[in-house]
């Protein structure tokens, strides 16, 4: 332990310091660097396989990591076992205990710590009062439903005022609604406590809707770190762009590039892109353009635009319309329109012919390959 | 009509089975109803004195014999058992959890006959044991452990140890590792989170391989016959002497109906005794 801890240590709640972890062959994490700062709730985000569950269970202390190291509240806990490291965790299936009542599983981490039984109660009580189960002290885990049992898993998991709060996929196993509200109730909760907090999804929408900060993983690598708007907005790479929300992935060729201004030739078509990602590129070089589907824009074929197609599908969603178009030319390449309000399903019926227009100040640009 | 056409086809033969297991247990007991003729092969006339003569000091003490070895039995095959299972399940490296397998398993494919022999080689007074005790000086004369309870109850661990090991093991690799995960994330250090979670959830399986080990043990013969020699006595050593030595076929039948019902009543004790358990309910 250092005595200056420095003014990143005193704000920093967990650092994960180029860890890695490897299962025989296969690299999980490799050289991860990620501090959480206290109270904040961070949210690791990567499809199946991507180490955000092995970077969960190394903050937990279920792994050991290969290399780099792992701190909480600025003490070195690579060698320190899971009941030391005064955590709470929820998992997926909330674990739990069939054999103990609500009161017995809340009670649970109170009793490994010794909090004699007069506060343990009180504090049982509140937790319970806190996740809105009072009444239900006696029930058994079975007698619950999903919702109920997550918001146990949560009082257990909160009652010992753990450093940090470890989430694996907490929501997967409810249906839509209860999901929705729980994230909110969670949120809530977080916030009035001031927990420290990693989150560990694979569903963006969870991941954007939640979060301070998103990790987005792959590979077992950090792709792109930032606040939910930034990753939607300025995805840092090709996977990002694809992987956090619905994009439409175009190919163009580069014609210039200049600064913080590109141009992009799609077909017959210019467009002015963000050039940031593209300095250095050579002329006529092949780029990808990742536009979102609300930053196109369906207008009659006649009308000037950067691509010609006809409608194919039509998802009505209520508050907007999902258009697929199919791109003139013989390609077969499909893309996503997304329009608000329910004019579209009138106005550009299936087969229709239309002309998309691009907002092409605000999508992403990156080189082939 | 018939939704599955198959299914009577395949049921046939055990209908069969069961059809010819009945024949032979209604055999049994209406030879236990019947009198003892000295001399003749041929029972004599319905009666209920066998029942009667059970209750005589020389065999309600082999009933109560057997009933003490199998209780003995299962209760050290469990002692024995749980870590092995334990460490079945939870072993991690596959080389160290096949030799366990090996080890465990093997003893189910050699037989009972071939188990025991082994062990009145272990157990004989120039047996491995007492050899082994007799050149590091420790005793100067053989101990007696053959034609000893304490020899026939642990030649008949041995030989339920892998059923024993198998059921534990069923019911510990049911638990979810989730369930030990979240104790310790709670501060439970390894033994707190064994004697309050990974324990409780595992005795459904304790109550269910103690009582196959018991029922296991009740009808055991080879072993006490061999490492018994006579000295130990289980009920179907009574049964092999009344009825092939004395050609006593209607007591013989009578100690059979009567080892059953032991075993039924017994078992039956078991479970009512476990009932509060299957509200444990691991997913």
């Amino acid at each position: 332990m250092k005595p200056s801890a420095s003014a990143e240590g005193e704000q920093t709640a967990v650092h994960f310091d180029a860890v890695t972890k490897r299962f025989d062959d296969v690299v999980a994490l490799s050289a991860v660097t990620l501090g959480v700062g206290r109270g904040e709730f961070v949210t690791l985000l990567g499809p199946s396989g991507c180490g955000k569950t092995t970077l969960l269970k190394l903050a937990g202390g279920f792994l050991g990591p290969d290399g780099g190291s792992i701190s909480i509240e600025g003490k070195r806990v690579n060698d320190i076992p899971t009941y030391q490291r005064g955590i709470g965790m929820m998992f997926q299936n909330y674990a739990l205990f069939p054999h103990m009542s609500v009161a017995e599983n809340v009670a649970y981490g109170l009793k490994t710590r010794r909090v004699p039984r007069v506060e343990r109660d009180k504090r049982v009580a509140d937790a319970l009062a806190l996740v809105k189960l009072k009444g239900m002290e006696n029930r058994k885990p079975r007698q619950l439903s999903g919702g109920q049992q997550q918001r146990v898993a949560l009082a257990r998991a909160l009652v010992i005022n753990p450093t940090v709060l470890l989430l694996d996929e907490p929501f997967s196993a409810l249906d839509k609604s209860l999901r929705t509200s729980m994230q909110v109730e969670l949120r809530e909760i977080q916030r009035k406590l001031g927990l420290t907090t990693i989150f560990v999804t694979h569903d963006q929408g969870e991941a954007l809707s939640m979060s301070d900060r998103v990790a987005v993983m792959s590979e077992g690598r950090i792709r792109q770190l930032g606040s939910p708007v930034d990753v939607y907005r300025s995805p840092a790479d090709p996977f990002v762009a694809s992987f956090v929300g619905d994009n439409n992935r175009l190919r163009g060729q580069l014609v210039s590039v200049h600064a913080k201004q590109a141009i992009v030739a799609l077909g017959d078509a210019l467009v002015n892109v963000p050039g940031e990602s593209l300095s250095g590129l050579e002329k006529s070089a092949a780029v990808d353009l990742y536009v979102r589907p609300e930053q196109f824009s369906i207008v009659a074929p006649e009308e000037p635009c950067a691509i010609k197609g006809s409608v194919v599908a039509q998802i009505y969603q209520g508050g907007h319309v999902d258009l697929q178009i199919e791109c003139s030319g013989g390609t077969g390449d499909r893309l996503l329109v997304r329009s608000p309000g329910e004019q579209a399903v009138l106005r550009w019926p299936m087969g229709a012919p239309v002309g998309i227009a691009i907002q092409a100040d605000r999508c992403s640009v990156f080189p082939v390959g | 009509m018939n939704q599955q056409p198959f299914l009577r086809i395949f049921t046939a033969p055990a209908t069969l089975c069961a059809v010819g297991f009945v024949a032979a247990m209604v055999a049994v007991l209406q030879y236990s109803l019947r009198a003892y003729v000295p001399g003749s092969l041929d029972p004599g006339g319905f009666t209920l004195a066998n029942f009667a003569d059970l209750l005589k000091p020389l065999y309600a003490r082999v009933f109560l014999d057997t009933v003490v070895v199998c209780a003995m039995t299962a209760v050290v095959t469990l002692i024995v058992g749980y870590p092995l299972a334990y460490a079945l399940v939870r072993v991690e490296q596959p080389i160290l959890r096949s030799i366990l397998l090996v080890i465990v398993v093997t003893p189910l494919f050699l037989g009972e006959v071939v188990r025991t022999y082994a062990w009145i080689i272990v157990l004989g007074n120039n047996g491995f044991i007492n050899s082994l005790l007799m050149s590091l000086g420790l005793i100067g004369k053989p101990l007696q452990l053959m034609f000893t309870p304490f020899g026939v109850v642990v030649a008949l661990v041995h030989v339920t140890l892998p059923v024993m090991v198998i059921m534990l093991a069923a019911g510990l690799s049911h638990i979810d590792r989730d369930y030990s995960r979240a104790a310790e994330s709670l501060g439970a250090g390894p033994i707190r989170v064994f004697l309050t979670v990974t324990l409780p959830l595992s005795l459904p399986g304790v109550v269910a391989g103690t009582t196959t080990a018991f029922a296991w043990t009740f009808s055991a013969f080879a072993t006490p016959q061999l490492i018994g020699g006579g000295r130990v006595n289980m009920i179907s050593n009574l049964v092999y002497q009344l009825g092939f030595s004395s050609f006593n076929f209607p007591f013989a039948a009578t100690l059979c109906v009567a080892g059953l019902a032991l075993t039924a009543l017994v078992l039956g004790l078991l479970q009512l005794a476990s009932r509060p358990l299957r509200k444990i309910e691991v997913h």
